[in-house]
C-alpha cells in the first residue's frame, strides 16, 4: 500500500507539472509527441509493458493508480495510457516485437478504433483488398494521426496493424476524450500484419477485460471534477454567503465525496480474478462519475459551463467512458448471469 | 379543461416544423457548433418566415419548442434576438417603445439582457455595476457576465445599482436600456461553452459610460422587481427551449429504435423501452406544467411557483432526455446529432435561475401561501 502512495505521489508530481496547466491545450490539440515522451521517461506510458520491450512492467494495481491520478488532471491522457497498455500491447502481443517498442517509448502512436464492436455501431471501416496491399477509411479513430493504424476488416475477418500509408483525415473532436486526436483515417499500405484471425472476437474481448482500467479512469474523472467544485464552494458566494454554507451544496458534495471514497477504497483491494468484483466495480463507478461530473459542473454556475474552468471536460469525458470502452447492455447481462448462475436479463 | 390547443397554435406549430425541416439541418448544426458562429441569416429567415413574434406568445412557445427540437443552438439562436424586450415592453415608455421595440420586433436589430455580473448571477440582488447622475447622464461602471448576444446586440436591458439602501439589498437597483456603442462600453466574446455554440455569449464591461437619463425603464429603484416579473415570463420560453430538446433527443431515440427493429428483425430489449417511455413520460409532464404555467401568464395572472416549477422540471428533463438517449443509442448516438444535444442540454439547468433557485423559489412560494391560509 505504501508503494502504493509513492506511486500516486509521482503521478501527481508528474501531472501537477507536466499536464495541469496544459491540460486545455491537450484538449484542443492533442497530447504531443513532448508529453507523450515524457509520460515514457517517467514509466507511465509502457506501464504495463514487459521490460524487454522498453516498458516498465508494474503490477496491476500501480498500473490502475496511474491512469486513475493521470484522469483527476486529463482523462484523455489517462485514456492514452490505458490504450497503449490494455489495447494496443495485447493486441500487438510478441508478434510485433519492434512496434511495441515504440509505443512503449512514446516514439509512435497507434490508430485504434473500436468502434465496429460497440454497441448501436454501424459498421465504420471498409477495408478492400489492393494489389498485395488494403486501402480503405476507417471512420472514427483515436490517434488517427498516429504512425500505425489497427483495423478490422468485415471481409475476412482479420484484425491488422498497419505500418504504412496512413493518412489522417478531417479531425472530428467528437464528445469526449478531445486529447485522443480522435478522427477519421485513410489507410493504403501493404505493410501489415495480421494481430488476430477472429479481430472481432479479440476486439470484444480487449473491450470488455476493460472493468477495472474503465473503473480507474471513471474515479479519478470523477475526483477531478469533484477536487474543483469542492475548492470552488469555499470562495464563491452567493446571498453573501460561500457557497459551502448552504445544505444542497456542502452536503451533496461530501455524499458524493463519500461515494468516491469507498469506490476507490474498492478498486484499491478488488481482487484481479474476481470477474463479478471488477464488473460490479466499474458499472457502479462509471454511474458514479456520471453523477459526481454533472453536480460539480452545477455547482460551478456558468462558469461551470465554459471550458476555461476546466469543469465541463470531466462531464463530457464521463458520459463518453460509459459508450466509447464498454459495451454496457452486454455488461448489465454480463452481471445478471454472474448473480444468476446463468443466462438471463437478455429479454 | 381542454387538452388540445386551438388551431391557430396547432398551425404556429407545423408552421415552425416547416421551417426547422426547410432551414435546420444537421451539417449545419455541426458547423455552426463547431465553429461557434451565430447564424445571423437563419435569424433573418427566421422573421421573414413569420415564426418570430412575441407579440403572440403561445405561437412563440411552440415555435420556440420546435426550433430546439430540430437543434438547440440555432433555434435559440434564431428567437432570442429580442431577449429582455417584455421589460420594455411592460415597464417602458411609449417613447423607448417606439425607439427600440419596434426595430428588434422586426428583426432588424438585437436585443440583451445583462443581469448577471462575474461575482454573481443567483443573487440578482448582489450585482456591483454602478450608475451615478452626472450631466444628464447615468455614468455607469462594472462588468456584465455570461450575456448572450453580448458582441451582437444594439442594446441592453442592463439592471445597475443606483442606490445603497442599508438593509435592503433588493432596493435601490434600476433598469435602463444601454446601447452598445456607447463610449466606453466593450465586449468580449466567450468561446469555449459546452454547448448551445450557435448562441453569442459575451462579457461587457462599462467604463465611465454615459447612459441618457431618458433611457432609465420606469421608476428608479425598482429594476429588481422588473427583473423578476420579467423572469416568470422568459423561464416559461425556457421551458419550452428545455421541451424541444428532450423531444429532439427522444425523436432520435425512436429513429434508431425503429432502424434497429428493421434491421435487426429482432424484439428490442426491455430495459430499452423502458428508458423510452421514462422520456416521453417526463417530457409530457413537462409540457402539462408548462402549458399550464403559460396559460395563466398569458392571461396576465402569472404564477410564478408554476413557472418555477415548469423550468426546472422540464431543464431537468432535458438533460435526462440526452443523457438517456445516449445510453440508449450508445456509439452512433455519440457520434451523431445526440451529443450535441447532450452538450447543449446541460444550459436549461443553469441559465436564468439555476435549478436549485427555481426550487428555492418554489419551496418559499409554498410556505407562504400556507402561511397565508393558515
Ligand atoms: C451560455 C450562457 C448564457 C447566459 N446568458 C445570460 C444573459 O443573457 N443574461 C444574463 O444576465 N445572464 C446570463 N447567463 C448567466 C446565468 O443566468 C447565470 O450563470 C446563472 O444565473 C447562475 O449564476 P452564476 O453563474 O453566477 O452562478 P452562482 O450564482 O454563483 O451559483 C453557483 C451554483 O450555486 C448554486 N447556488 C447559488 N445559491 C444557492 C443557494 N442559496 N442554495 C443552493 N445552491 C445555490 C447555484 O444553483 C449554482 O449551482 C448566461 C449563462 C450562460 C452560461
Amino acid at each position: 500500500m505504501e508503494e502504493q502512495d509513492l506511486l500516486r505521489s509521482a503521478v501527481r508530481e508528474f501531472a501537477l507539472k507536466s499536464i495541469q496547466d496544459r491540460a486545455l491545450k491537450i484538449e484542443h490539440e492533442g497530447i504531443d509527441r513532448g508529453l507523450l515522451q515524457s509520460l515514457a521517461s517517467q514509466g507511465f506510458l509502457g506501464a504495463r509493458i514487459h521490460e524487454k520491450y522498453g516498458g516498465s512492467g508494474i503490477d496491476l494495481h500501480g498500473y490502475l493508480t496511474i491512469i486513475n491520478e493521470l484522469a483527476t488532471f486529463s482523462p484523455s491522457v489517462a485514456a492514452l495510457v490505458m490504450l497503449v497498455n490494455s489495447v494496443q500491447a495485447p493486441l500487438l502481443g510478441d508478434a510485433e516485437p519492434e512496434s511495441l517498442k515504440k509505443l512503449a517509448s512514446g516514439e509512435a502512436t497507434v490508430a485504434t478504433s473500436l468502434s465496429d464492436v460497440l454497441e448501436g455501431s454501424w459498421t465504420a471501416t471498409t477495408l478492400q483488398k489492393s494489389g498485395t496491399g488494403f486501402k480503405g477509411v476507417v471512420e472514427m479513430s483515436s490517434l488517427h494521426n498516429g504512425e500505425f493504424a489497427m483495423a478490422l476488416n468485415r471481409e475476412d475477418g482479420h484484425l491488422y496493424l498497419f505500418k504504412n500509408g496512413i493518412k489522417a483525415l478531417e479531425e472530428d473532436s467528437g464528445l469526449s476524450f478531445r486529447g485522443l486526436s480522435n478522427g477519421s483515417l485513410e489507410i493504403s499500405s501493404g505493410d501489415f500484419t495480421v494481430l488476430s484471425q477472429n479481430g472481432e472476437e479479440a476486439l470484444k474481448s480487449i473491450v470488455d477485460s476493460l472493468d477495472l482500467e474503465v473503473a480507474a479512469i471513471a474515479l479519478g474523472t470523477a475526483k477531478g471534477a469533484l477536487d474543483k467544485a469542492i475548492e470552488y464552494v469555499k470562495v464563491r458566494k452567493t446571498f453573501e454567503r460561500p457557497l459551502k454554507d448552504y445544505g444542497p451544496v456542502a452536503n451533496g458534495l461530501s455524499r458524493l465525496m463519500a461515494e468516491y471514497l469507498s469506490l476507490s477504497s474498492f478498486l484499491d483491494t478488488v481482487d484481479e480474478n474476481d470477474s463479478r468484483a471488477k464488473l460490479t466495480l466499474k458499472i457502479l463507478s462509471v454511474d458514479f462519475a456520471k453523477r459526481a461530473t454533472k453536480a460539480s459542473l452545477q455547482y460551478h454556475g456558468g462558469y461551470g459551463y465554459i471550458e476555461d474552468t476546466g469543469v465541463e471536460k470531466f462531464y463530457r469525458d464521463a458520459m463518453g467512458l460509459s459508450i466509447l470502452f464498454q459495451r454496457p447492455h452486454h455488461d448489465s447481462m454480463r452481471l445478471s448471469k454472474e448473480i444468476f448462475g446463468e443466462k438471463s436479463g437478455y429479454l | 379543461m381542454d387538452f388540445d390547443f386551438p388551431e391557430d397554435i396547432v398551425n404556429a406549430r407545423k408552421k415552425a416544423q416547416e421551417f426547422a425541416k426547410k432551414e435546420i439541418s444537421s451539417e449545419m448544426a455541426k458547423k455552426y457548433d463547431r465553429d461557434e458562429k451565430f447564424p445571423e441569416e437563419l435569424r433573418k429567415k427566421a422573421f421573414e418566415y413569420g415564426i418570430v413574434d412575441y407579440t403572440n406568445p403561445w405561437s412563440m412557445l411552440v415555435t420556440i419548442e420546435e426550433l430546439c427540437r430540430a437543434d438547440p443552438g440555432l433555434g435559440i439562436s434564431a428567437t432570442v434576438s429580442l431577449f429582455g424586450a417584455e421589460v420594455i415592453m411592460l415597464f417602458g415608455s411609449d417613447a423607448q417603445k417606439q425607439k427600440y421595440l419596434t426595430k428588434v420586433q422586426n428583426g432588424e436589430k438585437i436585443m440583451g439582457l445583462a443581469v448577471t455580473e462575474p461575482g454573481g448571477g443567483s443573487d440578482v440582488a448582489g450585482i456591483k455595476t454602478k450608475a451615478v447622475e452626472k450631466d444628464g447622464n447615468y455614468v455607469v461602471n462594472g462588468a456584465k457576465m455570461f450575456i448572450t448576444n453580448g458582441t451582437i446586440a444594439d442594446f441592453f436591458v442592463m439592471l445597475i445599482r443606483t442606490e445603497e439602501v442599508e438593509g435592503k439589498r433588493h432596493h435601490g437597483l434600476s433598469a435602463f436600456i444601454v446601447d452598445s456603442d456607447l463610449p466606453g462600453f466593450s465586449k468580449n466574446k466567450l468561446s469555449g461553452k459546452l454547448g448551445v455554440r450557435a448562441t453569442n455569449t459575451a462579457e461587457l464591461i462599462l467604463d465611465n459610460v454615459p447612459v441618457p437619463k431618458e433611457n432609465l425603464i420606469g421608476e428608479p429603484g425598482k429594476g429588481f422587481y422588473y427583473i423578476m416579473t420579467f423572469f416568470n415570463i422568459s423561464r416559461a420560453y425556457v421551458a419550452a427551449q428545455a421541451i424541444g430538446i428532450a423531444q429532439g433527443a427522444l425523436d432520435k431515440v425512436l429513429e434508431h429504435l425503429n432502424r434497429l427493429t428493421k434491421e435487426g428483425n429482432k424484439a428490442l430489449a426491455e430495459e430499452v423501452q423502458f428508458l423510452a417511455a421514462d422520456i416521453a413520460t417526463r417530457i409530457e409532464a413537462s409540457r402539462l406544467i408548462t402549458y399550464k404555467a403559460a396559460s395563466y401568464l398569458f392571461q396576465f395572472r402569472p404564477n410564478p411557483t408554476l413557472t418555477s416549477m415548469a423550468k426546472a422540471y422540464a431543464s431537468e428533463t432535458a438533460t435526462f432526455a440526452a443523457e438517456k438517449a445516449l445510453e440508449i443509442t450508445g456509439y452512433s448516438g455519440i457520434m451523431g446529432d445526440l451529443e450535441r444535444f447532450f452538450r447543449d442540454s446541460k444550459i436549461m439547468e443553469i441559465w436564468e435561475g439555476t435549478s436549485e433557485i427555481e426550487k428555492l423559489i418554489i419551496s418559499r412560494n409554498l410556505l407562504k401561501e400556507y402561511a397565508e391560509v393558515a
